[in-house]
């Protein structure tokens, strides 16, 4: 009666990319695997963060007998400045991906393409900044919220709305630190500036202003990102859906979704199960159309409606390798420019759709908010109508797929806590529940697993081993992005996985119903997870860098990345990282990012390349901080 | 705060300790090989069975435990697991301290009327409770360990559960509460006193262990089966009242470890893991906060009555000395009847009693007093067949009245009811009500209106018996004697007991009741009427291979689909030939005999032992949980008269020993299905029983008596096995 279950393996994985690989070589098209060979090795002053290019009188490059550039810049201060634009790039992305989302709530009208789906979210956001609501249009308020969240972006004064958010603690910490964020362009902008030549030499004073940037990201833009998606398209709540290879369908016109904002993908969903749709798969000799997600796009459409993931990062160009995908359609972020020249090796369409990503050998449908249902059912039609091209001789769909169960929103984690409560004495909507399992002892603690992947280790790997030995000694996750989507791969979004977990971990999976990973979303979801550990702090009375709460990314590689983190750190917790964070050549830039930020706001970097070390590491990290709390 | 985790070990080392002492001292007095077996049951030292898979058989045994569970349940370190291993190391140690006390004696606590404690519970008490379960009749045990805050309370929550259909064990000072409130203490109406002190818990996780084991086929050693098992199936809860000490928190790991969560009002040192240890100040309040983290919903029927109504009440005796009257059906005419009838002659819920009400009935009259009853029914999917279904039911409802004996059937019944009931009000119309109730909420999908006719006047329950019920029983005993496996058309499966024994399948004949003996082919077919994709489906009887060890292809697939692949086929009338599987519940064990190639059968109330050298209790752990033996099978008592009873084997010449209750029993039948195949009279003087060979070493006397009386077993071919 003992429950059989058996997760994917990273060898099983590695098998299907290397069947999918004779895909490419009988295409005659590289894919990353190639493309890693030719670039290793990579530039040593690259990768430790001190070659500057950031004047023409240069690139200089920091070595023993070169100890500074041009200008007289240090190793410090130029691993410094690469770092904060590192920071500085990321939080654009998340925070101009937000924007969108922002603008579409702001065009959003009653029968328009994008309109206000979850009204409780938007009137709790509406009583939080002060909106009139009572006797209103709900687009009226609606459109209101929009233009104050637009204006978080450049407003002339004050701090970002959300930090209020925060426990009053990390407000009082931020203040006193000076890293209370502004307006999110203008700490960009005041990032950039920093860095340009002549400014900033202070590598404290650029580390400061990083994790100034990535508030602005976390607090602010990431967090616009979220809300207002939640708005539109609805706040996700616990469901089903499938994730990796398998799930795309031979008998199906497969149409794959990739990048971060859902704005396509939302319209994508909706108009492919429309009648008129359908009817043309069939017509075209499909059995119907089958949607999948990639990257980020796939996580925000997987919570939201249920939609199958193909997979993360490093699996677009597989997805393309099957033969089976009739077209492939981007938003922005994370897209390889391979995927242009690959679709033509290949029957497979490339919708490019927004003026941030633009991209050679694809069809540019630019979305609008007047046109998203157009543009939509352009691409669901060509996808269709392309399904009879084909090529039989290049069509290999791996077999491998796991349940998943996603959507754990704040939302949706409080909605399952709920569901162990007892209403004789405890009160609803709460962490409390998932406090009294961490003081007990029954679960050690909670580690964030964020972050993309990475070929500079073992692609998956460090994310599915960190995770399996993180479940097995009671420690839950909570997972965003391509950390998600290995999760899902390898089945560990899959209930039935709570047979790996330790037995206080276990227990409380079937208690609650969940499994041992749970997913949060996309990568600008981590905002949800900085409102979890606030949450979880002010339930519980403590502070945040009191938790025994991780945060950990094993394979990252974005500019995003690093932005992440900063607001991660700030918001005081800890995270641990299996990648150097390219500062390498600067000690004290090392010691600032651990020990510096430690002592300004809690929390800091842990490195280790070795993922066996990195999670042993946050094992006693997560012990030692049960001690301090004498639980 | 003292962490929970260390709590558990403390409370662990000083169970084992106080284990250690006992062993030690028991061994000084007895040795180690000295034999340590607890009464009746076949899974000695169950607990321990379990986890270290010692078979306990010596004190020396129990000295091999003691070294398991330090090496190997003891951990220390800060991990759920380590508790949970902790909680089953000091369950296990206390099981030792109390196997000691039944080495000095086999009943320490006392027997019938002087028994203090309950101790160790029987595997057939365990096996009792299968059906029970099943039905959900008994939605859930408690354990209270007290003393409850007042002995009041105490005396409201044992009512208060048992009131719900809670099964309760009592440990420690709340059973001296309930003697002082009169709490009548039984297994029979589900109030158990196990014993004074928190070693005596072990009875209970013994029982859990038994009951995995026997229903749910879980294998010794199979640590996360058994840990499935009771967290899915089994509804148990604790509750603790302040103060509990360390000792109790490592019994209560165990409890949580299996599933069970732990509510208390002791806030010292007790940290709150939901659904598992909960902390409620309002101990008046336990009940229904106990049932929410336990995920126990209660059916509740609604009735307008003034007693309470529950199944705790079914076992109930009511004595001479307390009764306001006894209406028995074999000294005066009694009956009780439900008849089909067209909508437009049923009134909904009207119901009318004809003649003096119970007030009426004097210290002179109360032994003469008469009762009948008719519940007239109606419905568009009602068939006459199901008459008899429902009329059945009538016996266990009215017994669920606190304060009413009923036993018997149709003219023969005998109905009780106490001074108790009487003084709370209890008058005719209310018997109506309770069958209105039960009636439509039991069978609302096939009855659609119902009236009830309650006549206490001695002429018109004569001239109703006579004219009405007589007629309609002569005519159902007509119907139920064409009703062969031979003259139906399909069988029907019963998969009721899954929900404890997931692989097990019974199919229902005409000819061969379920093995709980509960369920008959007819009630098979009105579950299926009543909910068509429920634990009833239609089994065809299309394509037979082999009508004498009855062997259908559908048979075949139906068990298949329903064991969920466990079971690929099942044969109706061989012991050996796949033989039909059971859950654990069954009324009877029958197990080939070698000696004289027959087969013994030995029913569930049977304590003592057989030719065959086991009781019922060892017999019945040969199969249960799903699993096919050849040579062991479990069946209702109705088979025993059936000619189809073992017919690939040469059928009812086989039985050669029977216990001499169950041969009195079975005997018409038997006698009458003896003579038409064998053409043997009184077929049943001629199986032996335990006046005259009672264990294996009299099973010479058996073969004796067999070849004395010419027992047709003789003139049989060897078992072909």
């Amino acid at each position: 009666m003992s429950e059989v279950f058996q997760t994917t393996t990273v060898e099983q994985m590695e098998a299907d990319t290397a069947r999918l690989y004779e895909n490419a070589v009988k295409v005659g098209m590289d894919v990353w695997q190639d493309r890693v060979k030719n670039q290793t090795p990579h530039c040593g002053f690259g990768e430790k963060g001190i070659c500057c290019r950031i004047c023409s009188m240069g690139p200089c490059r920091i070595s023993p007998k070169a100890p500074k550039g041009i200008c007289g810049a240090n190793a410090a201060t130029i691993a410094g400045r690469n770092y904060l634009r590192m920071a500085a790039g990321g939080a654009s992305a998340h925070s101009d991906h937000g924007r969108e989302c922002v603008w579409k709530m702001y065009d959003a009208t009653a029968d328009g393409y994008y309109h206000v789906t979850d009204e409780k979210k938007l009137y709790k956001l509406a009583a939080e900044w002060g909106v009139e609501t009572e006797g209103r249009d709900l687009y009226e308020v609606a459109h209101e919220v929009a233009e104050m969240g637009l204006n978080e972006y450049g407003k002339i004064n004050g701090f970002q709305k959300w930090t209020q958010r925060a426990t009053e603690e990390r407000q009082k910490v931020w203040n006193e630190q000076g890293i209370m964020p502004r307006a999110v362009d203008r700490e960009v902008v005041t990032a950039m500036h920093m860095t340009h030549m002549g400014c900033t030499a202070d590598a404290e004073a650029l580390v400061r202003q990083a994790l100034r940037t990535g508030l602005a990201d976390g607090w602010g833009g990431s967090m616009a990102g979220t809300e207002f998606t939640d708005i539109l398209y609805g706040t996700p709540m616990p469901k089903e859906t499938e994730g990796n290879l398998g799930v795309l369908d031979k008998e199906m016109v497969n149409i794959v979704c990739h990048g971060h904002d859902p704005a396509v993908s939302e319209m994508i969903v909706t108009f492919s199960e429309t009648k008129e749709m359908q009817d043309l798969a069939r017509a075209n000799g499909a059995k119907g159309i089958n949607i999948v997600g990639l990257c980020c796009t796939a996580n925000e459409i997987a919570m939201r409606h249920g939609v199958k993931m193909a997979g993360n990062f490093l699996q677009q160009e597989n997805v393309l390798l099957t033969g089976v995908v009739e077209a492939i359609c981007v938003d922005v972020q994370c897209i390889f420019p391979n995927i242009g020249p690959l679709s033509e090796c290949f029957h497979t369409k490339f919708y490019t759709t927004s003026p941030i990503a633009r991209i050679p050998y694809s069809t540019y449908l630019p979305l609008t908010s007047e046109n998203a249902g157009e543009v939509a059912k352009e691409i669901i039609t060509a996808a269709c109508n392309n399904f009879k091209n084909r090529d039989e001789s290049k069509i290999f769909i791996p077999d491998h797929k796991h349940k998943a169960s996603v959507g754990y929103s704040c939302e949706g984690i409080k909605g399952q806590l709920d569901t162990v409560t007892n209403s004789h004495f405890d009160v609803l909507d709460t962490y409390q529940p998932l406090i009294d399992c961490v003081t007990s002892g029954v679960l050690r603690g909670a580690v964030a697993m964020v972050g993309c992947n990475n070929p500079k280790v073992r692609p998956d790997w460090s994310h599915i081993e960190i995770m399996k030995k993180l479940i097995a000694n009671d420690v839950v996750i909570v997972a965003t992005g391509c950390a998600a989507q290995a999760a899902s791969k390898a089945g560990l979004l899959d209930k039935r996985s709570k047979v790996l977990c330790g037995e206080g971990l276990r227990r409380v999976c079937t208690l609650a119903d969940i499994p041992p990973v749970l997913h949060m979303g996309s990568c600008v979801d981590i905002s949800r997870m900085m409102l979890l550990v606030c949450g979880i702090a002010k339930d519980w009375g403590i502070e945040t860098t009191q938790l025994p709460v991780l945060g950990c990314a094993p394979e990252w590689m974005s500019e995003k990345a690093v932005s992440i983190a900063n607001y991660v750190v700030a918001t005081g917790i800890d995270v641990y990282l299996g990648i150097d964070p390219l500062v390498g050549g600067s000690d004290q830039m090392m010691d600032l990012i651990t020990n510096g930020t430690t002592e300004w706001v809690g929390a800091g970097y842990h490195i280790n390349t070795d993922p066996d070390q990195l999670v042993e590491d946050m094992l006693n990290a997560i012990e030692a901080k049960r001690d301090a709390l004498g639980i | 705060m003292r962490r929970l985790f260390d709590r558990v070990f403390c409370g662990n080392d000083e169970m084992y300790a106080k284990a250690e002492a006992a062993l030690a001292e028991a061994v000084a007095k007895y040795g180690a090989d000295h034999v340590m077996k607890m009464p009746d049951t076949a899974y000695n030292c169950a607990i321990i069975l379990q986890y270290t898979g010692i078979k306990v058989e010596t004190l020396g045994d129990l000295q091999k435990a003691m070294e398991a569970i330090k090496n190997d349940w003891m951990p220390r370190k800060q991990s759920t697991q380590a508790i949970f291993f902790s909680g089953f190391a000091t369950a296990m140690a206390a099981q030792v301290i109390e196997a000691c006390k039944y080495v000095e004696n086999p009943a320490p606590y006392g027997t019938g009327d002087d028994r203090q404690y309950w101790g160790h519970m029987t595997d057939a008490e365990v096996r009792e409770l299968g059906v029970p379960l099943v039905t959900e009749d008994i939605p859930g045990f408690v354990v209270l360990i007290g003393p409850a805050p007042s002995d009041e309370e105490a005396r409201d929550t044992i009512k208060g559960y048992q009131s719900r259909g809670i099964f309760v064990f009592l440990i420690g000072g709340i059973i001296d509460q309930a003697r002082r409130m009169n709490i009548t203490m039984d297994f029979k109406v589900r109030v158990v006193p196990v014993g004074p002190e928190i070693w005596h818990a072990a009875h209970i996780v013994d029982l859990v262990m038994r009951a995995a084991m026997i229903f749910g086929n879980v294998q010794p050693l199979d640590y996360w089966a058994m840990n499935t098992y009771t967290l899915e199936r089994i509804r148990a809860f604790i509750n603790a009242y302040k103060p509990v000490p360390d000792i109790v928190v490592g019994a209560g790991a165990c409890c949580i470890a299996l599933g069970f969560p732990v509510v208390t009002n002791d806030h010292e040192d007790v940290h709150v893991v939901p659904k598992s240890l909960v902390i409620y100040d309002n101990t008046q309040d336990w009940i229904d906060a106990s049932l929410e983290a336990r995920d126990i919903k209660i059916k509740v029927t609604t009735m307008d009555i003034p007693i309470a109504f529950n199944t705790a009440f079914e076992g109930e005796v009511i004595r001479a000395k307390q009764m306001k009257f006894d209406a028995y059906g074999a000294t005066q005419d009694c009956f009780e009847l439900v008849q089909m009838k067209d909508a437009s002659e049923i009134e909904d819920h009207k119901i009318t009693v004809i003649g003096p009400d119970f007030d009426t009935v004097t210290e002179e009259n109360k032994r003469s007093f008469q009762l009948a009853y008719i519940a007239e029914v109606c419905g568009k999917t009602m068939q006459s067949d199901f008459e008899s279904v429902f009329e059945r039911k009538f016996h266990s409802w009215i017994n669920c009245l606190e304060g009413v004996m009923h036993t018997g059937q149709r003219e023969q019944i005998r109905v009780r009811v106490s001074n108790a009931a009487f003084d709370a009000g209890l008058r005719a119309k209310h018997i109506g009500e309770v069958l209105y109730a039960k009636l439509k909420n039991e069978y609302d999908t096939v009855i659609d209106k119902v009236q009830v006719t309650v006549i206490t006047d001695p002429e018109t329950i004569t001239k109703l018996k006579n004219e009405v019920a007589m007629p309609a029983y002569h005519k159902r005993d007509a119907r139920l004697a064409t009703l062969t496996d031979e003259s139906v058309d399909v069988f029907y499966t019963c998969t009721m007991c899954q929900s404890f024994s997931p692989s097990h399948v019974c199919i229902v004949t005409p000819e061969r009741l379920g093995l709980c003996g509960a369920v008959s082919w007819l009630d098979a077919k009105a579950t299926n009427q009543l909910n068509p994709n429920g634990p009833c489906q239609i089994v065809s009887k299309e394509g037979c291979v082999d009508e004498t060890v009855g062997i259908w292809p559908d048979v075949n697939r139906a068990v298949n689909q329903y064991s969920q692949g466990h079971l690929e086929k099942v044969t109706l009338y061989s012991l050996f030939q796949d033989p039909m599987t059971s859950c654990g519940c069954f009324e009877c064990i029958c197990g080939m005999e070698p000696a004289s190639m027959g087969v013994v059968i030995v029913d569930r109330s049977y304590p003592g032992s057989t030719p065959l050298g086991m009781s019922f209790a060892e017999l019945a752990s040969m199969t249960g949980g799903g699993q096919q033996t050849p040579g062991f099978m479990g069946h209702g008592k109705q088979f025993i008269g059936s000619k189809k009873f073992m017919r690939a084997e040469g059928g009812l010449a086989r039985i050669v020993w029977m216990p001499s209750a169950l041969k009195a029993e079975v005997a018409d039948s038997l006698n009458a299905a003896a003579k038409d195949l064998y053409g043997i009279e009184n077929y049943v003087d001629m199986i032996c029983d335990e006046t005259i060979a009672g264990s294996a070493d009299d099973l010479d006397k058996m073969i004796e008596f067999l070849n004395e009386k010419n027992h047709p077993v003789l003139g049989l071919e060897p078992f072909d096995m």
